[in-house]
């Protein structure tokens, strides 16, 4: 292994030196490896995380939702005062019923609580694309291309015809006699009686009748009826409110089109909406996870939840609203009711 | 075992063929708009990977640079030839092919795949790392000396060859037995690729990179000029296997062609210092005192050993920071602790994930235990080297010519022009 | 050191010689043995899996190659064609054109053009597209999720080990075989249509 000459004389000191050198060599590196990574090793105890805001280390091309999702806290005039746990592994639908008895829609069907004690299943063939429930009780159910009704005892009644492959349901409102259900995949708002018979439909491009048509590009398009009878409808894709009569006549219509707390962002906005007491819109968005209020004619008016609340990516915030105004909110991230009262 | 294997790479396939054929059929998620205009909606388009028979190709490329390497070296003892593959060898696995994959980082691939069952290592790759080990067996490293395109593009550098103190030559020796062990132990227990991580030359073959292997590359050449090259020798990994095999192999290159006449020429000749010289002098002390010594090496090893591995065992919680799960951890836990004020990337997507901190530390100490029992072979298996390199040293030599030490003799070919016995047997030298 | 000399008896030498070389060739052998069992004649390539995307940016940067062999690619199935898209404008944007400073993408590399009211067609001009991941992000949190990351293989050099893949926060890196070397958008998410 050695080339000079000296190396060939071997003797105790020699060997010392040189054995010694080698010996050296990995004990040095060992300690190099250890201190490989440079950093000092900490402590790793479990501790619960702390979601305090911190700084953040930046990437140059991460596209920063942040600072969009800031609310100022003046403006949320909401308290989130209970939260129903859902009892299912995928939430998908929320209703009220008039005398202020939840359902819950998700993988393992209806679930429906009149209260903490009082809970009781109604069993679906697959979790509900949206729910309403008629003032009689019977639960409207509206899978991806029909409606199925059951009776408050969860007994099927009837079922409605297909609306078709490319059909998509989003939302049912239901009126004296009327039901309205809205399919954003054929981007229409189909009118039945409650029969499942088919009288019409509203929302389709009418330059005749000025009626600029629904947009929707993603599966949400919400319907529901106001005191006077009339359907709102949420033209997505416009970031718009639109009143229908039940012959399908465009009564009137607002859109508001913003990042900023006063509108509705990105490309399909409010995805949920239900109409308080007093006439008002309760709006939910994806994109930015915010529950806020809107006044009939489109003005903001309050915030009820922040983004901050919500985990980020939730979707599907479904909406209703009962008689004493309080908001339930579907947060299908927690697999909960979230309620929210006015401070 | 080869059945499951098979099995669950079929079922991959399978389902991988389903999904391709769904998109062929093109299902939609959510029904797109129905267009009024005669709108043709683009198809995606899915370049290809390399053609699979590229990877026959380098696999041929491989088997035959080392045959025409091997040759070169033992029958025609050419190291002009030996430059000409160094050269094919840099143009072709490095510029053309841009490095990936070879034989120095397939280690981690043999090493990931004995550890992890679902790994399926593609043929290429055991081939890259099995076949310049069989020629070193047989034939020396002659896939150091014109194969290899890390070390192709340090040998054309060698301009000013220096000497280094003998000292500082032994434990620099050390360093790649260090490497080694950790890259396999990195490996084994999935934390890291650390050998291709800091490839010094992968940046310059593919001409752009990260800034600081860039430079480490560049510097690692200009110290090559004068330190022949020092990645081969000071701490490529793969080497110390090749030096493994080549100390036992068949034919290994000499520097005379058929005997030593101790002229001496060839003494200075060699940039890597690989050349062992004759014992000419009676050895100082006395045989028993050696043989005691050997002994008592011998005896002490298992100990050596054992303690090697106890303390490697105990190094297991620094080494686990090479696995990115414990630097989580690790930041999450100074982040709720209040010890740092910025959250990175990782810890907000750790955060954002839902996965819990308890979770997270039951896959720490998870990886911890893996590095405690790799631990203590890492420790042992270093520990044997030292006392390898220990009873190296306290063995008799008996040689008598001048010959390549065939552990770290790179098979170069540098020497063969040094030896007039090699002139004599070409007919080169002039009569007199 | 090894060589037998010639002033030794050479038997005993070469003896150990010849076992340590059997011994060798068989530890090699099994490991080709060992390996061989495990082996696929398919070449690997590296992918990424847009549902575990988290968009933070980093296949711009932490790709070996620049720019990076990772680019969006656009499932026009999926594709809401959106006036609006949170993809291509900047949340602020003064007014829906095609005005720079209206762009989300850095480099321009996102197309919109006009098919018919009120729908647009997004295209990516690959070569511009450096993959940071913006119109991606915009288009997961506004949009169905159409525009997605890919490693797109005409460009990848398939390293030993993806240096993406390691700075991937999400894991969403893996090797997938040649054959089948992408993991498109729009067909494999099960969790769309609520009742599947």
């Amino acid at each position: 292994m050695e080339q000079n000459k000296t190396s060939q004389e071997l003797d105790r000191r020699n060997f010392i030196v040189r054995g010694g050198q080698r010996i050296a060599a990995f004990v040095l590196g060992l300690i190099g490896a250890s201190l490989l990574p440079g950093q000092k090793q900490r402590a790793l105890a479990t501790s619960t995380p702390q979601t305090q805001p911190k700084r953040k280390v930046e990437n140059p091309w991460e596209y920063d939702l942040e600072s969009l999702k800031k609310i100022d806290p003046a403006l949320i005039t909401y308290e989130e005062i209970e939260s129903i746990p859902a009892e299912q592994e995928k939430v998908t639908a929320l209703a009220l019923d008039d005398s202020g008895t939840l359902y819950i829609g998700g993988d393992k069907g209806v679930r429906v609580i009149t209260d903490k004690t009082s809970k009781r299943w109604v069993q679906l063939p697959q979790a509900p694309a949206c729910l309403a429930i008629d003032t009689n009780g019977d639960i409207f159910v509206g899978l991806k291309d029909m409606i199925v009704v059951y009776d408050k005892k969860g007994t099927k009644k009837t079922e409605f015809h297909s609306m078709g492959e490319s059909s998509y349901l989003t939302s049912i409102a239901i009126g004296i006699d009327d039901v309205f259900v809205a399919d954003a995949g054929n981007r229409v708002v189909w009118r039945m009686n409650k029969a499942g018979a088919l009288l019409g439909q509203l929302g389709e491009k009418d330059e005749r009748r000025h009626i600029p048509g629904l947009v929707i590009p993603s599966p949400y398009c919400d319907v529901a009826l106001d005191q006077n009878g009339l359907l709102w409808v949420v033209n997505t894709g416009r970031h718009a409110f639109e009143q229908y009569k039940p012959d399908g006549t465009l009564v009137k219509r607002w859109e508001k089109t913003s990042v900023k707390i006063d509108g509705f962002s990105g490309c399909c906005n409010p995805t949920h909406m239900a109409i308080l007491p007093d006439g008002a819109f309760v709006t939910a968005e994806k994109g930015l996870e915010r529950i806020k209020i809107h006044e009939t004619d489109g003005t903001f008016r309050t915030v009820v939840a922040a983004p901050s609340q919500f985990k980020e990516g939730t979707v599907g915030l479904d909406l209703a609203v009962n008689k004493q105004g309080r908001i339930f909110v579907l947060d299908p991230s927690q697999k909960t009711a979230r309620v929210f009262e006015k401070k | 075992m080869l059945l499951k294997n098979k099995t669950i790479l079929l079922t991959i396939f399978i389902i991988m063929n389903l999904a391709s054929a769904a998109q062929l059929f093109g299902i939609e998620r959510f029904p797109r708009p129905q267009f009024e205009s005669d709108y043709q909606q683009p198809r995606m388009t899915s370049p290809d990977p390399r053609a699979a028979t590229y990877e026959y190709i380098d696999i041929a490329a491989l088997l035959a640079a080392l045959s025409v390497t091997t040759f070169l070296i033992l029958k025609k003892r050419s190291r002009r030839g030996v430059f000409v593959m160094m050269l094919l060898s840099i143009a072709y696995f490095g510029f053309w092919r841009k490095g990936c994959v070879c034989s120095v980082g397939s280690i981690q691939n043999v090493a990931y795949a004995l550890a992890n069952p679902d790994y399926a290592i593609p043929i290429s790759v055991i081939v890259f790392f099995i076949l310049p080990l069989v020629f070193s067996l047989f034939f020396g490293r002659t896939f150091c000396a014109g194969v290899c395109p890390l070390g192709a593009i340090q040998d054309v550098v060698i301009l000013k060859p220096q000497r280094i103190p003998l000292w500082l030559n032994h434990m620099l020796r050390g360093i790649p037995f260090l490497y080694l062990g950790i890259a396999v132990l990195a490996a084994v227990t999935g934390s890291m690729f650390l050998i291709c991580r800091f490839d010094p030359f992968i940046a310059l073959y593919r001409m752009g990179g990260d800034w600081g292997m860039v430079s480490f590359g560049v510097a690692l050449l200009l110290v090559g000029v004068f330190i022949a090259r020092p990645y081969c020798r000071f701490l490529c990994p793969y080497g110390v296997l090749l030096g493994w095999l080549s100390k036992f192999s068949k034919y290994h290159a000499s520097i005379t062609p058929d005997e030593c006449i101790q002229c001496k020429l060839c003494e200075t000749s060699c940039p890597f210092e690989a050349i062992d010289v004759p014992v000419t002098e009676k050895p100082v002390e006395s045989q028993t005192v050696a043989r005691r010594r050997l002994a008592i090496i011998l005896i002490v090893m298992p100990v050596f050993m054992l303690l090697g591995g106890w303390i490697g065992s105990h190094l297991n919680k620094p080494l686990s920071r090479l696995h990115p799960t414990v630097r989580l951890a690790e930041q999450v836990n100074n982040e709720n602790a209040g010890r740092i004020y910025e959250t990175t990337i990782y810890s907000r997507t750790f955060r954002a994930s839902g996965e819990t901190m308890e979770q997270l530390m039951a896959e720490v100490r998870q990886i911890e235990h893996k590095y405690k029992i790799g631990g203590w072979w890492l420790g042992m298996f270093l520990a044997t080297a030292a006392g390898m390199a220990l009873i190296n040293l306290s063995r008799r030599r008996r040689q008598t010519i001048y010959e390549t030490n065939h552990t770290h003799c790179l098979s170069c070919g540098r020497c063969f022009d040094y030896c007039p016995r090699h002139h004599a047997l070409k007919g080169d030298l002039v009569q007199t | 050191m090894d060589k037998p000399n010639k002033n030794q008896p050479v038997s005993r030498r070469t003896f150990f010689g010849d076992t340590l070389r059997t011994l060798s060739a068989l530890g090699l052998g099994s490991l080709v043995g060992f390996g061989a069992r495990k082996a696929t004649s398919e070449e690997l390539v590296w992918q990424l899996d847009p549902d575990k995307c988290v968009q933070c940016g980093q296949c711009a940067t932490e790709c070996v190659l620049d720019p990076s062999a990772v680019k969006c690619v656009h499932a026009f199935d999926v594709c809401g064609y959106c006036k609006l898209c949170g993809g291509y404008f900047k949340p602020d944007a003064k007014s829906l054109d095609t005005a720079a400073e209206n762009q989300l993408c850095p480099t321009g590399a996102l197309i919109r053009k006009f098919v018919e009211d009120p729908y647009y067609e997004y295209t990516i001009d690959e070569s511009l597209c450096i993959g940071c991941a913006k119109c991606v992000k915009g288009c997961g949190a506004f949009g169905n999720g159409s525009l997605h990351l890919q490693v797109r293989h005409d460009c990848c050099v398939n390293c030993n080990e993806c240096s993406i893949a390691k700075a991937c926060p999400s894991n969403a890196f893996q090797r997938v075989p040649a054959s089948k070397p992408y993991l498109y958008r729009g067909v494999q998410r099960k969790d769309f249509y609520p009742e599947k």
